[in-house]
């Protein structure tokens, strides 16, 4: 049986949707299977960054009122093993769709995959509670700025107010030279305030924002932040792989360490 | 030398959370922890810069150095 889990942060623009196709596909070339949905109801974005905008036929909110199957929404994407997206509806809203009716997607889909990522909008609202309706665990994405943090705090209360116990931090885009520096939170910093599980650390890399553009994955590729999204896929697989810390200026010895574990 | 800001942040973040969790302002957060170390030294000998409380998301801790040694 599958494991769900929610991709949240509360503030909007923190790479929820990033996180969750990279997350996706390296979990799907790690041999698992895996389905991605898009809950952001009327800002449809997963698709777009996946590149699968062109193969959009039907929508989540088709399968859930029943105008369409769910075979018949899912995309599968060719490049990848096993990932399936269940694409968002572009011009509906988010009262569309109830929690209970999200829950009963999931039901039904759960037996079927081994992962199941939800994409949740920013905010709290009723996107929010669709979104976490179904889920067994969440990925909170933060960075490390105050407005970001503080809306992750505010997101794990709710979790928690929900239901949902096994919450786990991702710090994304931390600008190695800024902690360094002084002039940015630290990963130690973020998790002992935040008092959470960490998942992974994202360092800030402009490959993400050149793999994006084109719609293609940065996972598994060898920069930072592919390395690092890898690591966190093996994580939630259940491989045990310390977490960089980025803190310290990188020595020869892991330089030198890092040529050999290339692949 | 200036002050590096994560400690600004740090500080800001601190109080924004505590007053997020609890649902008031710093200054009613204080309150608190005046009037709970307040009441509990009714019952106990302590010195109020060794009374701490801490809010979480889920509980409200009282943390109290005792004797040292």
């Amino acid at each position: 049986m599958g494991e769900v889990i929610v991709i949240t942060s509360g503030k909007g623009g923190v790479g929820k949707t990033t996180t969750t196709a990279n997350i996706g596909i390296g979990l799907s070339n790690l041999g698992k299977k895996v389905i991605v949905i898009d809950t952001d109801l009327g800002l449809r974005n997963l698709d777009v960054v996946m590149g699968l905008e062109n193969r959009i036929v039907y929508n989540i909110v088709d399968v859930i009122e029943g105008s369409c199957r769910l075979k018949q929404a899912l995309i599968k994407d060719k490049r990848f093993p096993e990932l399936y997206l269940l694409p968002s509806a572009q011009t509906k809203d988010k009262t569309s769709v109830s929690p209970e009716q999200m829950k009963k997607l999931i039901e039904d889909i759960r037996e079927e995959f081994d992962f199941i990522l939800l994409d949740c909008p920013a905010g709290i609202e009723q996107g929010f509670q669709n979104a976490i309706a179904g889920a067994d665990r969440s990925i909170v994405v933060t960075t490390p700025e105050v407005s970001a943090i503080r809306d992750a705090d505010r997101i794990i209360g709710l979790l928690e107010a929900s239901g949902i116990r096994r919450n786990a931090l991702l710090i994304n885009r931390l600008r190695i030279d800024m902690v360094r520096r002084g002039d940015m939170m630290s990963v130690d910093d973020v998790t002992e305030i935040l008092a959470v599980d960490l998942l992974g650390v994202i360092p800030d890399d402009e490959q993400v924002v050149i793999a994006t553009n084109q719609g293609e994955p940065v996972v598994g590729e060898e920069c930072l932040a592919g390395r690092a999204y890898m690591d966190i896929c093996r994580r939630l697989t259940g491989e045990e792989i310390p977490i960089q810390d980025y803190s310290k200026p990188e020595g020869l010895l892991e330089k030198i360490s890092s040529l050999f574990h290339r692949n | 030398m200036s002050v590096h800001s994560v400690s600004v942040a740090k500080e800001r973040l601190k109080n924004l959370l505590i007053s997020d969790r609890m649902q008031c302002t710093p200054e009613a957060a204080d309150k608190l922890a005046g009037d709970l170390y307040h009441t509990v030294s009714k019952y106990m000998e302590i010195k109020r810069e060794d009374f701490d409380i801490t809010v979480t998301r889920t509980d409200i801790h009282i943390r109290y150095m005792g004797e040292k040694n």
